[in-house]
């Protein structure tokens, strides 16, 4: 008598067809966009799901494997991630369970959160390419903004002459920076001189989220910052290991986005 | 020794926007020590005398002054120079910071003179001499360059007509222990930190910073009266303290409030 198996037999021929396949046809799909995002950090996550409820085609670029950027951890490599008031609310919205800890301050566990929230971003519909760095930006007339160049990870990471891969490039209505503290966005329009970031940042001040959130928005035509990557663009004083302005400074580069779009 | 003269009015202007600074209580305390002079209170200074111009002079003005205090945002703390441009993002927050006063953000750190050279203009030429004492409150933070280590240091106040005193300032710009500071370098946690060091240093929202901004706005008046504006007296509440636990000594555990000569010089005010 055979042992009955608990998967079905299928090819590994099959299953390779399913994975280029489908991959094909979703990066054929994407690379016309409504908003391409540059970094699955929370200000990315939150400002893709925010734009894919109002149902926006979105996609993010994430260089490394795993999305969540910084979120997962705290400071000092420790898992539990503190908000301050109102930044809870969006642990209410995402159904994480979190904890008062003293008034205005919340905590709750990294792990928890930021897989709610990519689960939240990837239900509202945002698809990802990870493992894939930002190259450069797509410029069109008067130099707005209007996609992105991109390229595999591993390529960056070996040495030019083993690795002289072209990238290609990736359109979008609207691009947004979110890419943290290295803002690739807006230092690649550095580089090609169409704005100047603004220095400074490193002076230790202890609060800097509302000007984060303050500052979130369209930095250059078709180009919005957003998250840690709005305190390197605008030079604001770094800021300690709270995430609530990231959650709601991708919150209001989502309101911008959409903003934007209904006027174009 | 001469006798120095009060200014008739002083003009104290709230935008501190922070609920434990009384400003009513800084208003008392100066009317007992300069009893003939008049203690008035007013509106967050740019607000308040943007409040006098007609629409279209206010609109101008704000789109220039936000403009203004764009350019004068430090650009680093060993770089003395300015920007010629700003990013168009910079100068929509000053806007909103002017056109609605009750924004609490602050973080942005300016040149403290450009700031206030800026602010200057907006004394009206009626109130621009030294019979008043134009005195502003706030929450914003600026910084002063150092010739002698060729950086910026943050500051509490900029003393001048108008002088200004920094209530967030306050809390960042005295040093915190030295221990606070090599704590947080291993990595421990800013809160953590505070609990340890509870006390030793103002904090945001501290119910002591009234009493301690008091002081501050003596110097102000000692500078405008064209006095030394700090005092070698450790105990004195003119002293010019560089550490958190010097503030805390010189205005508010100390024995008395101003040292004899101090205290002799407003005695004889004229």
């Amino acid at each position: 008598m055979s042992e009955k198996k608990i998967f079905t037999a299928v090819g590994e021929k099959e299953i390779t067809r399913t994975i280029v396949s489908r991959f094909a046809e979703q990066f054929c799909e994407y690379v016309e966009n409504d908003c391409i995002i540059i970094g699955a950090g929370p200000a990315g996550l939150m400002a893709g799901k925010e734009l894919a409820k109002h149902n926006l085609k979105v996609f993010i670029i994430e260089r490394n494997n795993y999305l969540g950027g910084g979120f997962w951890i705290g400071g000092y490599l420790m898992n539990k991630i503190t908000v301050r008031e109102p930044g809870q609310e969006i642990l209410h919205e995402l159904g994480v369970p979190f904890e008062k800890v003293s008034n205005g301050l919340y905590v709750t566990d990294g792990p928890h959160v930021c897989s709610k929230l990519i689960a939240a971003t990837c239900d509202a519909g945002v698809k990802f390419a990870n493992m894939t760095v930002f190259d450069d930006v797509v410029l069109r007339e008067k130099n707005r903004v209007n996609g992105v160049v991109i390229n595999w990870t591993p390529i960056k990471a070996l040495p030019r002459e083993i690795t002289c891969v072209d990238p290609v490039a990736l359109e979008a209505k609207m691009v947004i920076d979110a890419s943290g503290h290295d803002a690739c966005v807006v230092k690649k329009l550095e580089e090609r001189g169409l704005l100047k970031t603004q220095g400074f940042g490193a002076m230790w001040v202890e609060v800097s989220e509302d000007l984060v959130v303050e500052h979130t928005g369209e930095v250059h035509p078709g180009l919005i910052v957003a998250g840690m990557a709005v305190a390197t663009t605008y030079g604001l004083p770094r800021m300690g290991p709270t995430f609530g302005a990231m959650l709601l400074s991708g919150k209001k580069a989502a309101e911008v986005v959409l903003e934007k779009l209904k006027k174009k | 020794m001469a006798k120095i003269n009060a200014p008739s009015i002083f003009y104290l202007y709230d935008g501190s926007k922070t609920e434990t600074f009384k400003i009513k209580e800084v208003g008392q305390y100066l009317k007992t020590i300069f009893k003939r002079s008049k203690i008035k209170i007013r509106q967050e200074f740019v607000f308040y005398h943007l409040s006098y111009l007609s629409s279209v002079e206010k609109k101008n003005k704000i789109d220039e002054l936000s403009q203004k205090f764009a350019l004068v945002k430090i650009r680093g703390v060993k770089n003395k120079g300015f920007y010629s441009d700003f990013l168009p993002g910079e100068v929509e927050y000053e806007k909103k910071r002017i056109l609605n006063p009750e924004n609490k953000s602050y973080g942005v750190v300016y040149d403290g003179f450009k700031l206030r050279a800026n602010l200057a203009e907006l004394i009206p030429k009626s109130e621009s001499n030294l019979q008043y004492s134009h005195i502003i409150f706030t929450n914003q933070l600026f910084a002063t360059w150092d010739e002698s280590d060729k950086r910026y240091h943050l500051r509490v106040s900029i003393y001048g007509f108008p002088s200004i005193i920094s209530t967030t300032g306050i809390v960042e710009a005295p040093a915190k222990p030295r221990v606070f500071y090599l704590k947080q370098q291993l990595g421990v946690d800013r809160i953590t930190l505070k609990k340890e060091f509870a006390g030793r240093f103002i904090d945001y929202n501290d119910p002591r910073l009234t009493e301690v901004i008091k002081g501050y706005t003596l110097q102000a008046i000692f500078y405008q009266m064209g006095e030394n504006p700090f005092c070698n007296d450790k105990n004195c509440r003119l002293y010019n303290a560089h550490w958190q636990e010097e503030v805390i000594q010189a205005q508010l555990n100390s024995p008395y409030e101003l040292c004899q000569t101090h205290k002799h010089l407003l005695n004889e005010l004229g």
